[in-house]
């Protein structure tokens, strides 16, 4: 599933059958091509890919703090998948890892004034 | 019992003076061996800007520590050493060997499919062999 997309969105080889091998994926329980199919149905969105599928991480550190900080807004908030393009299991893993890190003042609950 | 695996971090306050510092990390060594436990690393992380200021300090001394036992009592006896001890300011454990565990998972997991098919090989039954499972995938 998480590995199953990456390459898929990595090889630009078969361009005329790429109907087949995104519904692969789906058949096998996988996460389901989501933003192909929007693409096709209304209009062309820039594509947005899961970072920790890209990097194909098991695990989503909590001590890394730099990792963490880009999916956080300013005020401290999480930012949503929409925002991030982040798979669902990994956004699930991230926001355990976001709590841990606000926990041991790694990253800010709120932004101070 | 199965060995449990945490991580633990504690902020000390930046004006605690080097040698306090490894008295309270010798103190906890300690503890978690007379509770048969062990400490398995313990890292100094240093001076730290905090993301939020605590008991209106704004930087922390960090120390990470890594800790192994069998059962939870190690954990509720650092935590009441940590509570107790003044220069600790805040502190968070972690329990992570589950997590450890199904990250071994995915990873071998990810190794055996990897083995399987090398790149995307869809349901083909018919026998794509390792290196021109790119070719197969592109003839369909």
């Amino acid at each position: 599933m998480a590995d199953e997309r990456a390459p898929q969105q990595q090889s630009p080889a078969p361009p005329g059958p790429s109907g087949p091998p995104s519904s692969g994926p789906r058949a096998q329980g996988g996460r389901p091509g989501g933003p192909a199919k929007r693409g096709k149905r209304s209009f062309v969105r820039r594509k947005k890919v899961c970072r920790f599928c890209v990097d194909k991480s098991d695990y989503i550190d909590y001590k890394k703090a730099e990792i963490l900080a880009p999916f956080i807004q300013e005020r401290g908030k999480i930012l949503p998948r929409r925002m991030t393009g982040t798979c669902a299991r990994h956004q699930r893993w991230l926001t355990v890892a976001i709590k841990r890190a606000q926990n041991i003042a790694l990253l800010p609950f709120a932004a101070e004034l | 019992m199965e060995e449990r695996q945490y991580d633990l971090i504690f902020i000390l306050r930046p004006d605690t003076p080097e040698a306090e510092i490894d008295k309270v990390i010798a103190t906890l060594e300690h503890a978690a061996a007379e509770k048969g436990g062990k400490i398995e690393k313990s890292e100094k992380w240093g001076r730290k800007r905090m993301a939020y200021r605590v008991q209106k300090l704004r930087e922390g001394f960090y120390v990470y520590m890594v800790v192994k036992s069998a059962h939870g009592e190690v954990v509720k006896e650092l935590e009441r050493r940590l509570k107790v001890s003044d220069p600790v300011m805040k502190y968070l454990t972690v329990r992570l060997d589950e997590e450890l565990k199904r990250q071994e998972k995915l990873k071998r997991r990810r190794e055996r499919r990897a083995a399987r098919r090398p790149r995307k090989a869809a349901p083909v039954p018919a026998a794509a062999p390792p290196p021109p499972g790119e070719q197969a995938a592109a003839t369909r």
